[in-house]
């Protein structure tokens, strides 16, 4: 069974349990309506999955769901392509924030007009959307922590990341305050903290220099895809695959590559397949009217919706990598 | 070493005129104030460390610049023609991803090598034809093709890099001859070339005319558009063959990849003595450059400086080196100055 099959099925199962549970009935299939998605920086290959969790889900439901973005790393352009995806009125929109302040208000007329939205990924906390689904960066951190402190037990625990980016920057405090409080034998802290400046060179270099300041590291953790290649280059090049434990943050094909060749440990999923199909059937569930907590959330003045969504991150390692190798 | 018997040659010349001071003869030759530098910051960072002049370290460092002392020698012949290439990081990035998908396309290595340096001409002659011909200004100019080819590899990419290349072609990222890494040897191949043609071919020493004096290089009958078509090819035919050397330690193509390379190989040639104006600067400069930043980085971690700081004392000391260097410019010009009188 592939990826996709498998991620489909087990979560076909899920989803089908929840329902039948809750006693809600699934509706006929609706007749033209449409979903969108919205996201910044369109064309990475981050958000692919996203979107075909929410294919997945719409199919299942019976309605459509169209892609839309901006292929620019710009606010006003992601604004802007928001503004004209409210003015064709779609059944619902599962936004990514590029900026939480500067898309605010915008969220705040889609809902004003009625239109439902949830955001993914990267949230605007402070504005009306319905629910945000995402990665807990802080408990992912925690996660890697857990994974690294039983391996190493006692010694010294290096993480390699990027400072001035925010979601790293929680990772990294999880993994180091998880650390300390559960594992003090192993050592981390800022002092072991190594800049990649977002690129696999950065890590290598930066890492092969603390290896040799601090010749007691025994762990490494990657916050980020490139740093997790650069890491693994530093300890091949240093001879020191087989003794320091490494675990990357998201994958591709590279970090799988260096997975199975046991080069890293393990690296950190985050359920992106995840936030799109279950972001969709929030968005379904409210558009149609299926929401019954109280008598009348919007007179209430409620979100209808689990309002914080963790999405979670699962330990992809050497015996269950072939999941993640994407459909041929 | 070159440099010190040329000087030695030169201060025995000068003893049958004069007594020379040495100390003056010696700040002539103008990278010897960053070699200086240099020696001092390694060997205090080995006396307060006691690990900094440790193979493995020394390793690690010129590793860590080995793919970036090859972009130089373009940059500096950039700098020097008196323009600048922005667009070396990008040309880094799509010139792995080109070379990965000519191998995961099963081309022998030497011809997807070839791929990967390929394209990078590709981008140096568009580069080349729209500074001389179109006239646009090279900063427009190099700064559309950074976004060009990162968008190139982006686009043939869709964003994921690229893995499950052939184990031989990761010979020359990763092998090693006499226990020196392949990618070093490659890199002090490239500038030892680089810095000969720059001082002795005749060729190349027209780009210091161009960078100088323009016009007076084009009265002077130098074909001045060929000159800077040259150039352009030269530095981004490098920054590819960078990438597909930086694909191979790596084993991945990454379409992000050398982000911000450009501005980190600018600094390290104008810390090694080129001018921003042009007809200034050596290849040997910009390696002292690279090999001083790459001494900072290094000893700021083994120093344990707070990641958080580190970018800004980074900051503070290239100001710091060039400061020094004008500095050292002025002296040596009024001692010049002094002993012409």
């Amino acid at each position: 069974m592939n990826r996709r099959d498998f991620l489909k099925k087990s979560s076909f199962v899920a989803a089908a349990g929840v329902l039948a549970s809750q006693g809600i009935i699934l509706g006929r299939a609706q007749d033209n309506q449409t979903y969108t998605m919205v996201s910044f920086l369109s064309g990475i290959d981050y958000w692919k999955d996203a979107f075909r969790g929410m294919q997945d889900a719409a199919a299942f439901l019976g309605v459509e769901a169209t892609y839309t973005g901006t292929p620019d790393y710009d606010l006003t352009a992601e604004v802007r392509v928001l503004e004209e995806t409210i003015a064709q009125q779609p059944a619902g929109i599962l936004l990514t924030v590029m900026q939480a302040d500067g898309l605010q208000p915008t969220i705040d007329s889609a809902i004003d007009v009625g239109i439902p939205l949830v955001t993914f990924d990267a949230d605007s906390p402070m504005s009306k959307r319905y629910a945000f689904l995402g990665t807990g960066n802080y408990y992912a951190g925690k996660i890697a922590a857990r994974y690294i402190g039983p391996l190493v037990q006692a010694g010294k625990a290096a993480v390699i990341t990027v400072p001035s980016q925010n979601n790293l920057g929680q990772r990294t405090a999880g993994f180091i305050d998880t650390l300390a409080a559960e594992f003090p034998d192993v050592v981390s802290g800022d002092q072991f903290i190594v800049d990649n400046q977002n690129t696999s060179e950065g890590a290598a270099t930066g890492l092969s220099a603390l290896l040799q300041a601090e010749p007691d590291i025994k762990g490494v953790f990657s916050t980020n895809a490139s740093a997790a290649v650069g890491s693994a280059q530093a300890l091949r090049e240093a001879g020191l695959s087989d003794q320091v434990h490494h675990i990357g943050f998201d994958y591709d094909e590279g970090t799988l590559d260096l997975i199975d060749r046991g080069e890293l440990g393990a690296t950190l999923a985050q359920g992106t397949w995840q936030m799109g199909f279950w972001g969709m059937l929030n968005l379904y569930m409210v558009a149609n009217s299926k929401i019954l907590s109280v008598s009348d959330w919007k007179a209430a003045g409620i979100s209808p919706l689990p309002p914080n969504v963790d999405t979670g991150v699962v330990v992809i390692n050497k015996d269950n990598s072939k999941y993640w190798r994407a459909a041929q | 070493m070159d440099d010190a018997t040329a000087l030695h040659q030169a201060s025995n010349r000068d003893d049958t005129i004069k007594t020379p001071n040495l100390l003056t003869r010696l700040l002539q030759v103008r990278e010897l104030a960053l070699i200086l530098l240099i020696i001092v910051i390694g060997a205090a960072l080995h006396l307060i460390t006691g690990r900094f002049f440790t193979t493995p370290n020394l390793n690690a460092i010129s590793l860590g610049f080995a793919t970036s002392a090859i972009i130089v020698f373009g940059m500096t012949a950039a700098l020097v023609s008196g323009g600048f290439d922005l667009s070396v990081g990008s040309v880094f990035a799509m010139g792995g991803v080109a070379a990965a998908v000519a191998l995961r396309a099963d081309l022998p290595i030497p011809l997807a090598m070839l791929c990967g340096v390929g394209s990078g001409i590709l981008a140096g002659l568009i580069n080349g034809l729209l500074i001389t011909k179109v006239q646009i200004n090279p900063f427009i100019t190099t700064l559309g093709m950074l976004g060009i080819a990162r968008g190139v590899s982006l686009a043939i990419t869709e964003g994921s890099p690229l893995a499950q290349l052939p184990t031989d072609f990761l010979i020359y990222g990763q092998g090693k001859i006499l226990g020196i890494p392949n990618l070093i040897l490659i890199a002090l191949i490239t500038i030892l070339i680089g810095d000969i043609l720059m001082r002795r071919s005749s060729a190349f020493r027209q780009i210091y005319y161009v960078g100088g004096n323009e016009e007076a290089a084009r009265l002077s009958g130098i074909n001045v558009d060929r000159v800077k078509l040259g150039v352009y090819v030269l530095s981004a035919m490098l920054a590819a063959l960078a990438g597909v050397l930086s694909v191979s330690r790596f084993t991945v193509a990454d379409p992000g990849a050398g982000s911000g390379e450009e501005l980190r190989i600018i600094a390290a040639c104008i810390i090694g003595g080129c001018s921003l104006r042009g007809g200034k600067g050596t290849v040997i400069g910009g390696l002292l450059g690279l090999i001083f930043v790459g001494f900072i980085n290094n000893g700021m971690i083994l120093l344990r400086v707070p990641v958080y700081w580190q970018q800004l004392a980074m900051g503070v000391v290239l100001l710091l080196a060039v400061g020094f260097d004008t500095f050292s410019q002025r002296w040596q010009g009024r001692s010049r100055g002094k002993k012409t009188v």
